[in-house]
């Protein structure tokens, strides 16, 4: 089980990590460039935007599992333990649900108008699939893949939720 | 009764705002001659212009006033964009309030589900530039020009030997005074309400590209309506798009003092001036767009056949 | 059932950005048409879709740069020599240090977490109550985000229109300096045991050095506060050079941050930033379905048909923020009630410049009061003093926060005055 724990913190990490590393690197040498050469390049606004909220899904998951995320604690801090633990583990129910539903809406939202170009990547991703010969990269111009990324956050979500559960209800039968 | 939930992304104000106006007056003449309730949701308070699409589209939002977001559910709205495919504002009202322009809307109506109702417009775009005034194509040689990330206005300052630049419009003033770019192309009334006038030095009033408003509504809302329910909403729709057109005329004469007064050098071409610049931007982005469209490009012949009927 | 899904939720202590969410997914999932589940996921994605908020993660980064970069005992080091030999010297080095701290971060719980780590225990070890020391840590925290760069002023200016990053952030200045003065004059006036020559036994270098190895993490807030004034860069790019900034100095010049730790830092950064933007897009999908029912419009007229003059609507104002600070999350709150509350304000003659320090100052003063306090929360996990006795303890640091509130309402050119100075 622990293994399984930390091997969801490692994915869910690297995805958060790389995803602030391009963020970074994209704004920052495309500001330069802008400012000494006087040139940028079309994406570079809408490419760092759709990382980041791939980086905040993966970040959520991370964040939950490592209960980083804000929330209300004065009641529960005012209830015996047992009590404490068993809303928690509500919690964590309620957060799988609604990770679930979400991967679930996120997926009808992504496939439903995800056929939409992105204007700042469309030229990019057609010139890639013209120069590589790779047809499918056409779809990195479009929405869809990027908007895919509300049911991705959903999904993990609810793992992340569900390792938590599984931890609690395995370590309260070791007491 | 029902209520029609409009929406658009320009203020509220009807004296200085196109689409604010064609709301307002819309709201009057449907609450005035039907049972409908109107509610207006002006300023992006719903989302920006794609957004207000995708609404429509699910019946969210019913009426939705848009510009650039059609091309983009419809491409072969696109053929508009052509740069000086109209010669003055009242050839592009013939063309489309009369058949092109009804055929059009069939057409986007049974790709999207989306009834264009009338047109309106954000008017014509023009050169501005820091660096020398612009008579002839050629004096854009070499001048680095804020395009809109889209690639038809790339191939379009490229066919006219700019530089295009693309940068999103929130970083366009910053672009302009560190002369990261030198030059940009927007309507005068954006141009002024947005004080880049202060920022640059020439203005060319080329009117390379006439941007028309979509006043959509979700089909299946209007199918859902009472035929005389149908009539007031078309009405006042038609009226809507003249009311904003008048309007958007309004802010270009008066934006064209008011940059002049306050030290802008205006050039006005005459029409065989604009030919030359059409010579070289025609081409380009017509032969970018028979790529994109596939089967849609009929529309570019249509759309050149409709603007040759209304010259004549 | 959806307030039950919320409210229950929120106590039971789901995440508040899930609750909020989970409370949506069911409305829509049972609502009838036009609702429909999508519209969650839409509204969500739309409330990330922004160039401007990637300043957040940006800054967090730059700020978690900075303090591995050990700047932390620099700025420290940096406040002792300005302010340590006065009386009750080591509690004002902790206000000043995070004056400085202000600078570089554009949040008050990092500057708590990292200030109160070295504060509480080196002032308990100087015979100041621990759990002083715990409150003073986070009250003196929240100028962080009043003084630029500031995470909730880019919020603010990505909400109204019309209010722009650098006018906010000028107006920060003074009220922040303010509040760290009459902190400082509360402490020096209250604390009772002389403590003294205290400062002398922070370890560390001497007072010339010190000054020296403060000016170049110094130098970060005054470039990158400095381009973004002038115009030159938009404040995400801004955050980016002061990513950048971080790392050389991280790297190459302190060499206290090895390449190997890069990769967890990314990662941390970008997980403390989706606790924040995930709030964000929450309530920003919350927002819609407000908007769409237009009961914004119906309480601005209700608040324009009861409230009828400025003072009055300053004052409910106030009253609100503080009230509201109590149980919600600053951010959260910021984004329900400003686009209610900003044309209000216009209306009334406000200047929204005014306002809009006006409701981060009061927000900020919400992550120090009880029961969701971000800072007392961090506070009290780095002292370990019981929350109730920490509560206690930071009753007159509200009072003195409150009190410099009512200055900033009732003085506007103590905000104002910056700004319209330089010309904004
Ligand atoms: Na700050
Ligand atoms: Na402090």
């Amino acid at each position: 089980m622990d293994r399984i724990n930390r091997a969801a913190k490692w994915v869910f990490g690297f995805g958060a990590g790389l995803s602030m590393a391009l963020v970074f690197l994209i704004i920052f040498v495309n500001s330069l460039r802008r400012y000494t050469v006087g040139r940028s390049v079309a994406w570079g606004e809408e490419l760092p935007i759709y990382l980041t909220i791939y980086g905040v899904m993966f970040g959520l998951a991370l964040a939950y599992l490592n209960d980083q995320h804000i929330r209300f604690t004065v009641i529960t801090d005012m209830l015996p333990e047992r009590v404490r633990n068993a809303l928690f583990g509500l919690a964590d129910v309620v957060t799988i649900a609604a990770g679930a539903a979400l991967a679930y809406a996120g997926h009808v939202f992504a496939t439903r108008r995800g056929n939409v170009d992105s204007s700042g990547l469309k030229a990019t991703a057609d010139g890639l699939a013209a120069s590589t010969g790779l047809d499918w990269l056409v779809w990195l111009g479009k929405v869809g893949p990027w908007q895919y990324a509300v049911a991705f956050g959903g999904a993990i979500l609810a793992v992340a939720a569900a390792l938590r559960l599984v931890q609690r209800l395995s370590s309260r039968q070791e007491i | 009764a029902q209520t029609i939930r409009v929406a658009h992304v320009d203020p509220d104000d009807w004296t200085g705002s196109k689409k604010g106006a064609a709301a307002q007056i819309f709201k009057n003449i449907v609450e005035g001659e039907s049972d409908m309730t109107v509610e207006i949701f002006p300023a992006g308070a719903l989302g920006n212009e794609d957004e207000l699409v995708a609404q429509a589209q699910d019946n969210l939002t019913q009426v939705v006033l848009v510009s650039g977001a059609m091309s983009k559910i419809c491409p072969a709205a696109s053929v508009l964009d052509i740069p000086y495919t109209f010669s003055s504002a009242t050839v592009a009202w013939d063309v489309l309030d009369g058949e092109f322009g009804d055929a059009l809307s069939e057409h986007c109506r049974e790709q999207t589900g989306l009834r264009t109702l009338a047109y309106g417009e954000t008017g014509f775009r023009n050169f501005t530039n820091n660096t020398r005034p612009i008579t002839k194509p050629e004096d854009m040689a070499g001048l680095k020009f804020r395009v809109q990330p889209i690639p038809l206005y790339v191939e379009m300052v490229k066919g006219l030997g700019g530089e295009p630049t693309p940068i999103a419009w929130t970083e366009l003033p910053n672009a302009l005074s560190t002369g990261v770019v030198d030059g940009q192309e927007n309507p005068v009334g954006v141009i002024y309400n947005n004080g880049l006038h202060k920022l640059q030095k020439y203005m060319t009033l080329d009117g390379h590209v006439y941007a028309a408003d979509f006043i959509l509504i979700s089909d299946e809302f209007y199918d859902m309506l009472e035929p005389a329910q149908q009539e007031v909403v078309a009405k006042a729709a038609r009226v809507a798009g003249t009311m904003g057109r008048a309007i958007q005329q309004w802010n270009t004469a008066e934006g064209v003092g008011k940059v002049q007064a306050e030290g802008m050098e205006v050039f006005s071409p005459t029409s065989e001036e604009i030919a030359a610049f059409a010579e070289k931007a025609q081409p380009a982005v017509v032969e970018y767009l028979r790529g994109e469209l596939g089967d849609d490009a009929e529309w570019i012949d249509r759309l050149q056949a409709a603007v040759t009927d209304a010259t004549q | 059932m959806v307030y039950v899904i919320l409210i229950g939720g929120l106590l039971a202590g789901v995440p508040i950005a899930i609750a909020i969410v989970a409370a949506l997914l069911y409305f829509m999932a049972t609502g009838e048409a036009p609702y429909t589940l999508r519209i969650v996921p839409t509204e969500i994605f739309k409330g990330l879709n922004s160039f401007p908020l990637l300043a957040i993660p940006l800054f967090v980064l730059a700020g978690e740069l900075m303090n591995e970069s050990g700047i932390t005992g620099r700025i420290i080091a940096f406040a002792n020599v300005l302010v340590g030999r006065m009386r009750a010297g080591l509690a004002l080095v902790n206000i000043w240090a995070s004056v400085i701290f202000a600078g570089l971060s554009g949040s008050a719980v990092a500057d708590t977490s990292a200030i109160g780590r070295v504060f509480i225990p080196e002032m308990e070890k100087h015979g100041y109550d621990r759990s002083f020391a715990a409150a003073l840590t986070a009250a003196s925290s929240v100028i962080g985000p009043i003084i630029p760069p500031s995470i909730p002023v880019i919020i603010y200016a990505l909400i109204v229109s019309g209010v722009s990053v650098p006018a906010l952030f000028l107006a920060g200045v003074v009220p922040g300096i303010l509040l760290a003065v009459f902190l400082s004059a509360y402490v020096m006036l209250t604390v009772k045991v002389d403590h003294g020559d205290q400062s002398a036994d922070l370890d560390g270098p001497s007072s010339t050095e010190a000054l020296l190895q403060g000016i170049l993490p110094l130098l970060m807030p005054v470039l990158v506060v400095g381009s973004i004034l002038l115009g030159i860069v938009t404040p995400t790019e801004a955050a980016s050079f002061a990513v950048a900034y971080a790392l050389i100095l991280g790297l190459f010049v302190y060499r206290k941050i090895r390449l190997t730790a890069l990769p967890g830092l990314f990662a941390s950064a970008m997980r403390d930033s989706a606790v924040i933007l995930i709030i964000i897009a929450a309530v920003a999908a919350a927002n819609w379905l407000l908007t769409y029912n237009r009961i914004p419009n119906m309480l601005t007229d209700w608040v324009l048909a009861n409230v009828d003059s400025k003072t009055a609507f300053l004052l409910a104002t106030i009253l609100l923020f503080l009230f509201v600070g109590l149980f919600l999350e600053g951010i959260a709150a910021m984004l329900v009630l400003v686009p209610i509350l900003h044309p209000i304000a216009v209306s009334m003659g406000v200047d929204p410049t005014h306002f809009g320090i006006l409701v981060i100052f009061n927000l900020m003063i919400g992550l120090i009061t009880p029961p969701l306090g971000l800072c007392l929360f961090v506070a009290e996990g780095v002292a370990q003093v019981g929350m109730a006795r920490l509560i206690r303890s930071i009753m007159p640091f509200f009072l003195v926060e409150v009190l410099v509130l009512i200055i900033l309402t009732f003085v506007p050119q103590t905000v104002i005055w910056l700004p319209r100075v330089l010309g904004y």
